[in-house]
């Protein structure tokens, strides 16, 4: 990558001698040049990597790989051993709970943050990073902070109970129908400071002038945040979407940190069916076959999104 | 469409008058700021009792008996294996992954976005289709064939490559990020650009760079926490020599069998975000006049 | 050449004397043994090859399955550790299988390893014949801690059977306490399953189970009975349980807040750094018929430089690792029990001897399940363990048929 990064600036002279020349129509693959010499690496990383280990994966879940990847063939016993799971139903129904209430969570807390820190507030910089803080840390250890404040008889219900409340109850963590509410909690903690700061970067470049407008106009401030601002930062509401929906299907360290799936399975995840199986159980087909079944369903949901944005149009977004 | 802003000020609403809308103002805030805290005031008090206050198990109290001795420990005196150095050990190995990473990464991200928002080369959506695609699989499916790739290439277990893997990783992420940003910025700006016979490079250089501070200090955000905070790759890539800070922190807080001192492990995990956290906050300056000094008259 | 080596060797540890000059042994162990209390065990080993002329560079990486995933990925990628530790059991059978283990055969004849390791561990480190692991420490995973002030208060004699468990659990509860201090996790879940199995099902069901994989045994009496005690253990556990870490359930039992623990005798390094003592702050016992159920960690080497036997640097650490005094310096400090049964264990704490003492009597040598299952099976049964203590509409019928399922699924 080093190599290519710096192979970029003879490319770099090659376009500017290009675009230089009194020819004001050259043909249009020579005008691209610089534009396709700069996507190289991505090409490469694309092709050699992310193909490349998408194929890998996708052949191994045929296989009947244990602790080590092994080519043969064993049709779709992997699969068969796939659906007949419990867990990995489970797992499938917990992530889709947790993914609309965290990625709506996360956009709708993460947008209130950005707008009213947006109001000329003091400390601006202390708040913000309070905000962020969270996103800094090994979830290991704040996984398991929260594992304690949670914990009925460490935490939160103790305290109340300790003031007098006897009757009070807060035992999600340990409730199997409740538990994965507790991680939704978790989540939207560590991750909406991040779209706090996204959607505030975009705020921020929204035109003065429009404030101006809505401002003689007698428009509320709240009705100008959401419907003059918001549409405007579309593009990065979109960004923060698919950072958090990646993260939604990767969920992971969290659940080990604070529930090790449990109580019994009911808070396990997709992904840490993966890992499970890919480590400490060593079975790399079912493993694999799972990572696949990730894939496709990832696929099947963005495939008429990225279609729809990315491909269809072939050059810039309208 | 987004216009690049012209005064030197945040974009937000003038506040008319000091009243309750103020007041309201504060409350959500500071309310939001108790609620993203409160893990940290457990892990603060619990880093500053001795290991006897923490076994009686009351999580929110205030330390009894004050001590600052973890903290000690944790930077430097902590066990990690034969050694007893705490997670000082691996602080300028996470620096000098972290940097290089870093630049090369924000780098690829912005060609990428910048090249695929305003040229139309064919075929790079559908790259970027599969680029996004592959940014959902857990990477620890990926470790075997890159572990063999990098092998083969010769590069194994050093620097280039943990730097490498880092920017591979970085790159759906960070292409997303500056490709929706370049989408929403006024297309008159790149036209007049090629008109004036700006080529590919003076325009990313002089036009677009130089408006892209605040989505670069977004991608420096997420790409510090992510390349900082990561244990997985930094221990299979990076080499005995090149270990990050986090296989220390590893070490200190998720011994299986041995005895936990969680003092210890809550003050180790504070001093390893120290550095993400320094970047939050010295970058918010960049979040208020980067605009201002980056804006490009339209 | 290697006599020789052994007689300087020898000569060396005898006389304490600095050796002859020899070519420089540098060897890399990679573990996973990272607290204060396993790092000062890993010394002992560190300062033994040290003595015996070598370099020890240390490769920590916490996590059992953090340090394997590492040293695994670096065999792969032709970079390998000079030694890296496994749990003993099946973990390392592929690498085995697949040439990338080194065999020990010449330093296990040579130091009779044979005569002085426990017949299950002989066996779970030897492949088609070849020797390929050191054993270095036996865990005893099916203790029970009790904390002997709260035992006396209430007047508990230690339990022998797991149905006194429950007796003296509810005795405390009774009284306003905790009886059992359980970690809330799949893998403490299994070790109480797997203690009561073997304590009070006995050796005999263990065995047709986790050996034979006789799904009949699974449905006798034997096993339901056990299935049910272990609900019913179930209900002494505090409400606070699921999810938490061995540590915090160990923290309990040392501040009077619960009576009982059930786990492996690492616990033991809680008890030491709170100060307590065995057989005065607390005791240990191994409840039911007697089984001692053996885990613990084995060291494995990697071919280095396509040579399939181990080499000089990695037989002179297997031999140091397993020399009697380090075996006793190193078990001492890390809570287990020397893999060798030809020790003098006398300056070792109660509990160790005790430990030591079921391990002489070779009935009692019980392998853990990691001996015996697939990492496969194993993690199949947990999800189905862990299901039956969370879920309170769960039968035991259910419990046994699940279980079969999953031997079926993963055998």
């Amino acid at each position: 990558m080093t190599a290519m990064v710096t192979a970029r600036i003879p490319a770099a002279a090659t376009a500017r001698a290009l675009a230089g020349r009194a020819d004001a129509r050259p043909a249009r693959w020579r005008r691209q040049l610089g534009a396709k010499l700069a996507l190289l690496p991505l090409m490469a990383v694309v092709i050699v990597v992310y193909l490349g280990c998408m194929l890998w994966t996708v052949r191994l879940s045929f296989s009947s790989s244990k602790l080590l990847p092994v080519q043969d063939w064993a049709g779709l016993q992997q699969y068969g051993r796939l659906f007949a799971n419990d867990r990995f139903l489970l797992s499938a129904i917990n992530i889709g709970i947790f993914g609309v209430l965290f990625i709506g969570g996360c956009l709708v807390f993460g947008f209130l943050l950005a707008v009213f820190i947006d109001q000329r507030v003091r400390a601006e910089g202390v708040l913000r990073t309070v905000f962020l803080f969270p996103h800094a840390m090994s979830l290991v250890v704040t996984g398991l902070a929260w594992q304690w404040f949670l914990n009925p008889t460490l935490g939160l219900q103790k305290l109340v109970r300790d003031l007098g409340f006897a009757d009070f109850t807060f035992d999600w963590i340990v409730n199997q129908q409740m538990v994965i509410y507790t991680l939704v909690i978790a989540g939207i903690w560590q991750a909406s400071g991040l779209v706090m700061a996204i959607l505030l970067a975009g705020l921020r470049g929204v035109d003065e002038d429009l404030w101006k407008a809505a401002r003689v106009d007698g428009i509320p401030a709240w009705r100008a945040y959401l419907s003059i601002a918001l549409p405007l930062i579309g593009p990065m509401v979109v960004t923060a979407t698919v950072l958090l929906a990646v993260q939604v299907v990767k969920l992971y360290d969290l659940v080990v940190a604070m529930t090790r799936g449990g109580p019994g399975i009911a808070s396990e995840v997709p992904a840490k069916f993966v890992m499970d199986h890919l480590f400490e159980r060593n079975n790399i087909g079912l493993a694999t076959a799972a990572a696949t079944m990730m894939l496709v369903t990832v696929v099947a949901i963005l495939a008429p999104w990225i279609y729809a944005r990315y491909v269809r149009e072939t050059g810039r977004r309208a | 469409m987004m216009a690049p802003m012209t005064a030197d000020m945040p974009s937000g609403r003038r506040p008319r008058r000091i009243g309750i809308a103020r007041i309201g103002v504060y409350a959500f805030l500071l309310s939001s700021a108790a609620f993203f805290l409160l893990p940290l005031w457990i892990m603060v008090t619990t880093s500053l009792k001795p290991m006897a206050e923490v076994w009686e198990g009351n999580i929110l109290a205030l330390p009894a008996q004050f001590t600052v001795e973890p903290w000690i420990r944790a930077w430097s005196e902590a066990c990690t294996g034969l050694e007893c150095n705490g997670i000082s050990v691996g602080f300028w190995n996470s620096v000098r992954i972290l940097i290089p990473s870093l630049v090369l990464s924000i780098l690829a991200g912005a060609v990428n976005g910048y090249a695929l928002s305003f040229w139309r080369v064919r075929g790079a959506n559908l790259l970027f289709g599969i680029l996004l695609a592959g940014a959902f699989i857990p990477y620890q499916v990926f470790l075997y064939p890159l572990v063999r790739l990098f092998s083969q290439a010769g590069i194994y277990n050093s620097l280039a490559c943990i730097v490498i893997v880092h920017v591979v990783f970085g790159m759906p992420i960070m292409t997303l990020l500056f490709r929706n940003f370049y989408a929403s910025l006024p297309v008159e700006l790149f036209n007049a650009a090629r008109i004036d016979g700006g080529g590919f490079w003076t325009i990313f250089t002089h036009v677009l760079l130089p408006m892209s501070t605040p989505i670069i200090v977004v991608a420096t955000i997420l790409q510090v926490t992510g390349i900082w905070n990561d244990f997985i790759f930094g221990l299979t890539f990076a080499g005995r020599e090149n270990l990050p800070m986090t296989v220390q922190l590893n070490n200190i807080v998720n011994s299986t069998q041995g005895e936990r001192a969680y003092n210890i492990d809550m003050a180790a995990t504070i001093l390893t975000a120290l550095v993400p956290l320094a970047v939050y906050f010295l970058s918010g300056r960049w979040f208020v006049r980067g605009i201002a000094a980056g804006a490009v008259k339209g | 050449m290697r006599t020789f080596r052994l007689a300087c060797l020898a000569t060396a540890m005898l006389a304490a004397a600095p050796l002859t000059a020899r070519a420089e042994m540098r060897a890399e162990v990679l573990h996973w043994w990272t607290s204060g209390g396993e790092s000062a065990a890993v010394k002992v080993f560190a300062d033994a090859f040290t003595e015996a002329g070598g370099t020890w560079v240390d490769s920590a990486i916490a996590g059992g399955q953090a340090a394997r995933t590492a040293g695994i990925n670096r065999i792969v990628g032709g970079n390998p550790p000079t030694a890296m530790q496994f749990n003993t059991g099946k973990q390392f059978d592929e690498l085995v299988a697949n040439g990338l283990l080194a065999d020990l055969d010449a330093v296990a004849a040579e130091g009779k390893w044979q005569d002085v390791l426990p017949p299950a561990l002989t066996e779970a480190i030897t492949r088609d014949g070849k020797v390929y692991a050191i054993p270095v420490n036996i865990h005893g995973i099916n203790w029970l801690w009790y904390n002997k002030k709260l035992f006396e208060e209430h007047g508990i004699a230690e339990p022998t059977s797991w149905a006194d468990v429950a007796a003296a659990g509810e005795k405390l509860k009774a009284a306003g306490l905790i009886g059992l201090a359980q970690g809330g996790q799949p893998w403490q879940e299994r070790s109480l399953f797997n203690a009561m199995l073997v304590g009070d099902g006995g050796t005999d069901l263990y065995y047709r189970i986790y050996r034979d994989g006789d799904q009949e045994a699974v449905r006798s009496d034997g096993f339901r009975k056990v299935a049910e005690l272990f609900k019913q253990l179930q209900g002494l556990t505090d409400a606070g349980s699921p999810g938490r870490n061995w540590n915090d359930a160990t923290a309990m039992v040392l501040t009077s807040k619960a009576g009982m623990q059930v786990i492996g005798d690492w616990a033991k390094g809680e008890f030491t750094a709170a100060g307590q003592v065995a057989d005065q702050d607390y005791g240990c016992a191994i409840v039911g018929q007697g089984g001692y159920l053996m885990g613990g960690d084995v060291f494995v080497f990697p071919v280095v430089d396509g040579a399939s036997s181990a080499n000089e640097t990695q037989a002179t650490l297997a031999e140091v690792m397993f020399a009697p005094e380090t075996q006793i310096a190193f078990n001492t400090i890390k809570g287990s029990v020397p893999s060798r049964l030809d020790v003098d264990v006398s300056g070792m704490d109660a509990c160790a001897q005790k430990g030591a003492a079921a391990l002489k009597d070779p009935a009692r040598q019980v392998p853990t399940t990691d001996f015996l299952i697939s990492p496969d099976l194993s993690g199949a049964l947990d999800d189905v363990i862990t299901q039956f203590w969370n879920n309170q509409g769960m039968t035991t019928d259910q419990f046994v048929e699940q279980f079969i399922g999953a031997m079926q699924a993963a055998g």
